[in-house]
């Protein structure tokens, strides 16, 4: 027994050594720039000395911690993954947001500069704005939409099977092309059928419910799903009694089935209202933020469908402005934050409660 | 005792791999083109290059919707920059400011006059080709009408010409006079760029660039030279196709053309290559017609077509530079330019160039460039979200009818300065 600890030690202490040895000379390697010869391979020693050390703290000799390496080693790559991929990107985006950054380089730290700059700026306020009313409008017709579709497919219809289907179809088009389809459909076909000179797409608040439309078309078919799973789960003796005991189907849905599925409706609302807030794909194919705004904040605007997100997108990318369009990130994704949050707090009361 | 051949298969496998990592092969230079349109024209002038010196040259071509400076960006951060890249103009260039090489010791660079110089004095860019906006006809739907290009010097000519042709649309089987399309999504660029850039440069000389001074310093207009501009524009708003005008496309815009919908288009030499490549069917279809540009005329006097390149290629200080600026100047010469001009369809900058292209707007822009009536146009260093984000959505608005002339001079005005100070 102590054999075969003080073997183990010694193994784990080996494996230790090398590999802290050859992360550090994969590193030196790398930060001298030095690629030829030993240092061509120094992705591989850093690879090796990483599940070097790994196996040597498993191999640690102890009774009392070998619950906690074990638990560590098995988080290990998610959590290391998830701190480069998230947790890193986002603290270096905070800093950016502080620069001039244009995407290569900064030249000098600007303050809060940008965030003033932000509240100041009519498009992006314009933006804010028009998304807000993008998601309150959207919450309201997607789950109606869809709550009334779920109705309908839990219904003894004839070929509820295909209306499902049918219904959930678009979900399953990519934003960008489903963009495209109703650009067409909106500058090439309703132009022909409804004999207009120019499509619903060139003025703002057309081009606004076109977008609307579009977006209720692609989600409200998801959102049912979820509706129809709900109303499943409504216990078949509730409703028997309730039908025993004489009350209209109007009185059913709206005392029984509606009450009964609260939860699936706060899941239904956090899932629209968050995907409205970061709708971008078909406002990009669709409008590309495009329409005229008179006289907002005494400026003429030229962003009328411009969402927060293909604003900020277009912040960095048409106008080379990366630090001005993290702040704007950054903003955005407060928003998110608070609003998910309150949501998942309102879910859980309601949940309590019942 | 399995533990331990486990651990001992993954160390052979890790050790097996280290072969391909020592010696991960150097590929030759890398040359980010910006130019769909001569993608396999490049790769053809890439593998005679290779055949004839024996170093590799690989050429990745983007374009069309995608985003230069962004790709190239986050090549820059992955650590893969190019070698030799693609800028558009000042804005451009200044993201890379400090990280590309002088080529004014370069043989080529004597040879031209078309080399972008950043505002240090050094030659940052290689010019590829030039290219020129005018306004493009239809030689033959012209002759027929009995209208002589020539002739429309000034806004009159002009109305009287679109006024015979559009009395004469049946007989010449064409659909509308102009092929103007001002949909702010898909042509923001055109109307943005292209047709306004002729009210800053149009019928001036090449060094002259009052009106964009004017406009970049005071964020200002000239009140008769916009005005006279806003009239040519409210002609076309009136004879251009109604399909076409706010609701169209790109490709339906060049298509038409190169049907023979149209007697005029809106673009720039570009679409000569899309007449003999991507509709080349329909253009034969129409008779394989001349073509030619005039001026944009909406002055009396104004005799100029623009010319410039519409990009140039910048060559990486930390990349291979040797072997970068080897490859461009063996493009710059004759076997280069062999190919670039007659595959690509490319119009040389280089002056020592002998090599005609079969480009059908070529003979007209040689024709202005050897009578010295040519532009350079300014578009490329204003604002790189103006068309965009600005000015293409007045267009619009003025061509669907929700702004009259006057709108669109007022909203132009009040809008230039916010789109200059950003």
């Amino acid at each position: 027994m102590n054999e075969n600890t003080s073997g183990k030690k010694a193994l784990s202490m080996a494996l230790l050594i090398v590999g802290f040895v050859l992360m550090l000379a994969a590193l030196y390697f790398d930060i001298t720039k030095n690629y030829a010869g030993l240092g061509a391979m120094r992705g591989m020693f850093l690879v090796l000395g990483a599940l070097m050390v790994l196996a040597g703290i498993y191999f640690i000799p102890t009774v009392l911690h070998h619950r906690a390496i074990i638990n560590f080693i098995f988080l290990f790559p998610l959590i290391f993954t998830f701190i480069v991929t998230v947790i890193i990107p986002m603290f270096v985006g905070i800093f950016y947001s502080f620069t001039d950054w244009n995407g290569v380089f900064y030249t000098k730290m600007v303050g809060i500069e940008n965030y003033q700059a932000m509240f100041k700026d009519p498009a992006f306020m314009w933006s804010l704005l028009i998304t807000v009313l993008f998601v309150i409008v959207n919450m309201i017709m997607v789950n109606l939409v869809a709550f009334l579709l779920a109705l309908l497919c839990t219904t003894k219809l004839k070929g509820v099977g295909f209306f499902r289907a049918a219904y959930f179809l678009p979900n399953l088009i990519g934003g960008i092309v489903l963009g495209y389809i109703w650009q067409f459909i909106f500058s090439n076909v309703l132009t022909k059928i409804l004999n207009s000179p120019h499509s619903a797409l060139a003025t703002t608040k057309t081009a606004f419910i076109a977008i609307i439309v579009v977006y209720v078309w692609q989600y409200a078919g998801y959102i049912m799903l979820i509706y129809i799973n709900g109303l499943a789960t409504v216990p078949k003796d509730v409703l028997e009694a309730a039908q025993i005991d004489g009350a209209s189907d109007i009185a059913t849905l709206f005392k029984i089935k509606i009450p009964m599925i609260a939860a699936t409706f706060t899941i239904c609302t956090f899932l629209t209202l968050t995907s409205a807030f970061k709708q971008f794909d078909v406002n990009l194919a669709l409008t590309n933020g495009g329409g005229t705004v008179r006289g907002f904040m005494g400026k003429r605007l030229s962003n009328g469908t411009q969402m927060i997100a293909l604003n900020i997108y277009n912040t960095a990318f048409a106008r080379d402005q990366y630090g001005y369009a993290q702040a704007k990130a950054i903003l955005f994704f407060i928003i998110l934050a608070c609003v998910s949050l309150l949501q998942v707090r309102i879910s859980n009361k309601r949940e309590v409660e019942m | 005792m399995k533990k331990y051949l486990a651990i001992f298969l993954v160390l052979t496998m890790f050790v097996a791999l280290l072969p391909t990592a020592a010696f991960a092969a150097d590929d030759g230079i890398i040359l980010f083109n910006g130019k769909i349109e001569i993608a396999n024209a490049l790769q053809h002038a890439a593998e005679v290059y290779e055949q004839a010196t024996g170093k590799h040259v690989e050429v990745n071509s983007l374009g069309g919707g995608v985003d230069l400076q962004s790709e190239l960006k986050q090549r820059y951060q992955a650590g893969n920059m190019p070698d030799i890249f693609t800028c558009e103009g000042t804005p451009d260039f200044s993201n890379w400011t400090g990280m590309m090489v002088d080529m004014a010791d370069q043989p080529w660079a004597a040879d031209t006059e078309a080399e972008f110089i950043d505002s240090t004095g050094a030659t940052v860019g290689f010019p590829y080709t030039t290219e020129a906006i005018g306004l493009a006809y239809n030689k033959s739907i012209l002759d027929k009408a009995g209208i002589d290009p020539a002739s429309i010097t000034g806004p009159e000519s002009m109305k009287a010409a679109f006024e015979k042709l559009d009395s004469m649309k049946d007989e010449l089987g064409i659909k509308a006079v102009i092929g103007y399309c001002a949909n702010s999504k898909e042509l923001y660029w055109s109307t943005g760029n292209h047709l306004f850039c002729n009210y800053l440069d149009a019928g001036l000389a090449r060094d002259d660039s009052t009106y964009f001074d004017l406009m970049m310093k005071e964020g200002k207009l000239d009140e008769q030279r916009f005005a006279d501009f806003a009239a040519m524009v409210d002609l076309f708003n009136k004879y251009s196709d109604p399909a076409l005008l706010v609701s169209g496309n790109y490709d339906l815009q060049v298509s038409g053309f190169a049907a023979g919908n149209y007697a005029f288009v809106t673009q720039g030499s570009w679409i000569g290559a899309s007449l003999t490549d991507q509709y080349k069917e329909l253009y034969a279809a129409a008779g394989n017609f001349e073509c030619g540009m005039i001026p944009y005329a909406f002055e009396e006097g104004i005799d100029t077509i623009l010319t410039n390149p519409p990009s140039h290629w910048a060559v990486y200080k930390e990349g291979k530079v040797d072997e970068a600026l080897a490859f461009l100047q063996w493009l710059a010469g004759p076997d280069g330019q062999q190919i670039m001009v007659q595959e690509a369809g490319l119009n040389s900058p280089f002056k020592s160039c002998t090599v005609v292209a079969n480009d059908p707007f070529a003979p007209t822009i040689a024709d202005f460039t050897a009578r010295g009536k040519t532009s350079s146009w300014h578009f490329l260093d204003q604002p790189a979200n103006m068309a965009e984000d600005f000015i293409g959505g007045i267009f619009q608005d003025f061509a669907m009818g929700a702004i009259d002339i006057n709108g669109f001079i007022e909203d132009m005005t009040v809008t230039i300065p916010d789109a200059v100070n950003q």
